[in-house]
């Protein structure tokens, strides 16, 4: 699977990765996160299962829900408080909630 | 004051939206990035050039000879002295990837635009005269470094446009199939690109007949002086930092919002100062308010000043929730980012801790310019110092003086007195929330 994280520069959200990839080493899921800037986001959009935004560019949630209608993927932003307590565990339910509810039969 | 954040929410967060969404602005932002990783290599060859060490220029001279500080600004000028050029490709490259065009054709097309936009004319001084006459035949370096910023900026968004709208028109030459697609793709930007090329020089021809005699200069005149004194003004610049701080009190990144708007501006004030640096290290430089004013001496600790804050919680916060905020900040303040006390505090929503979050920015504004401004400190010398540099050590390098540095103490000593009873207001609510959960838990068990 394979998560991404973005964010005006990338630089708080690849705070995030490093601690969803250690929830994820304790859970024994094999997950592939990164994190990268909004406008890096467009190049990856073919090779990822789920989306999340930062809450401080969620403005952006228009444009990279179109983006991931096309493509099937979900896309959300991440909550706040999360965010803030930098919540490796939660943010990583939350990305793998939303692949499990994308992957549903519609 | 709940009323006044939910009155940001619904008034400010539209329009922060819109103008974060704009395709041109963002295009903007993201373009003028592709200069910044050359302009701070630039910038460390303008250090090691100007060291403020007693006997450092002879030593040096005596090591590589007399000519040694010209030859070390060698990759200044390449660096800094192109950064329209860098950005006129940069900002058509991202335009163009949001409008899913090629980019590297729409860059090309705006670098040729920009360019048949600029005279090639350079002023020469023969020896022995102090006649200054014309010379054809070469790139002027004045209009293709930061003082044609905005020509770049505007001729990468009109270019861009006209070859996008023309793509979508269908009006290309399609080479059949079996042609490789690198060629296939050169020929549809063939029809395109001549159009932009005739628009911008019709308008070119116009214009030298009118007594702006070149887009450079109507540009300079009409834009660039009456944004530069606006952006440079104190009253600019702590506009500019109200806006950050009430779009990041909405938890909207104000800082990238607001940079759309005056990151030109700021980089080329900042690039004005760097001249001046260049040619005497001990010149009065001209600007206070430039992109290193705001991200080394405002942004301490990120948006809002707060790495003082962070500081109080792991100092003296008695909270565990505070505590533990504290300790997850601190490491990411010290590089200036701040996203686990914005959001984990928080501040976001938060009428209370908002009000140190607005009013500590603002002070730390008045106060610095007041010091630059009077001579107290030392201004920035154009040299562009990363944002995520740790306190004292990118005072000291984008200045060159200890005065840099130790405005960022004051800065910081004035942030952490505005915080510190709100802090101790905000710690006292959360012990007593945990005492209270505490005891509830206690009770049941």
């Amino acid at each position: 699977m394979n998560i991404l994280l973005v964010c005006a520069a990338g630089m708080s959200t690849s705070l995030l990765v490093s601690k969803m990839k250690e929830a994820a080493d304790s859970k024994g899921v094999n997950v592939t996160i990164q994190a990268v800037s909004a406008d890096q986001a467009q190049k990856h959009l073919d090779e990822i299962d789920v989306l999340l935004l930062g809450p401080q560019v969620r403005y952006k949630l228009p444009q990279f829900k179109k983006e991931g209608e096309k493509r099937g993927i979900p896309v959300d932003v991440i909550n706040p408080a999360d965010y803030g307590r930098i919540n490796g565990q939660g943010v990583l339910e939350f990305a793998l909630r939303l692949i499990g509810e994308g992957a549903n039969p519609r | 004051m709940n009323r006044f954040i939910q009155a940001l929410e619904k008034y400010l967060m539209p329009v922060a939206g819109r103008v974060a969404e704009q395709k041109h602005l963002q295009s903007i932002r993201d373009g003028i990035i592709l200069a910044m990783p050359m302009i701070i290599i630039g910038s460390l060859f303008l250090i090691l050039g100007n060291l403020p060490i007693p006997g450092y220029n002879d030593f040096m001279s005596g090591l590589f000879g007399e000519q040694w500080l010209e030859k070390l600004m060698y990759p200044v000028g390449a660096t800094f002295d192109i950064m329209a050029l860098i950005v006129s490709f940069g900002v058509a490259y991202r335009l163009a990837e949001k409008y899913h065009v090629e980019p590297l054709s729409a860059g090309a097309i705006s670098l040729a635009a920009f360019l048949l936009a600029t005279p090639y004319e350079v002023t020469f001084t023969p020896e022995g005269t102090n006649e200054t006459i014309m010379v054809g035949g070469g790139i002027p370096i004045q209009w293709v470094g930061s003082e044609g910023l905005f020509v770049a900026l505007i001729l990468a968004i009109l270019s861009t446009e006209i070859y996008r709208k023309i793509i979508e028109k269908n009006i290309v030459i399609r080479l059949p199939e079996g042609v490789p697609p690198a060629v296939a793709k050169s020929f549809i930007a063939l029809i395109p690109g001549f159009a932009v090329v005739c628009v911008v020089w019709l308008v070119r021809l116009l214009l030298e007949i009118t007594p702006f005699e070149s887009y450079h200069q109507i540009v300079s005149t009409l834009l660039h002086q009456p944004l530069s004194l606006l952006g440079g003004s104190l009253a600019g610049a702590l506009i500019a930092v109200l806006l950050i701080q009430l779009l990041w009190s909405t938890g909207l990144h104000g800082a990238a919002i607001v940079g759309g708007v005056m990151g030109p501006i700021w980089l080329s004030l900042m690039d004005q100062n760097r001249r001046i640096f260049q040619a005497d290290p001990n010149a009065e430089l001209p600007n206070i308010v430039t992109a290193q004013f705001i991200d080394l001496w405002v942004h301490i600790g990120g948006s809002g000043t707060t790495l003082a804050l962070v500081i109080a919680m792991v100092l003296r916060a008695k909270s565990k929730q505070l505590k533990n905020i504290g300790r997850l900040a601190i490491g990411p303040g010290v590089f200036n980012i701040n996203e686990p006390v914005i959001f984990g505090m928080p501040i976001v929503m938060n009428p209370l801790l908002i009000i140190p979050f607005i009013l500590a920015p603002t002070a730390v504004v008045a106060v610095s310019y007041l010091a630059m401004s009077t001579g107290l400190a030392a201004k920035p010398s154009g040299v562009a110092v990363p944002w995520t540099t740790p306190l004292f050590v990118s005072g000291y390098l984008a200045t060159g003086k200890i005065s840099g540095m130790v405005l960022q103490l004051v800065n910081f000593v004035i942030a952490f007195a505005i915080y510190y009873p709100f802090f101790k207001i905000w710690d006292k609510q959360k012990l007593q929330e945990e005492n209270q959960s505490d005891q509830s838990t206690q009770h049941v068990a």
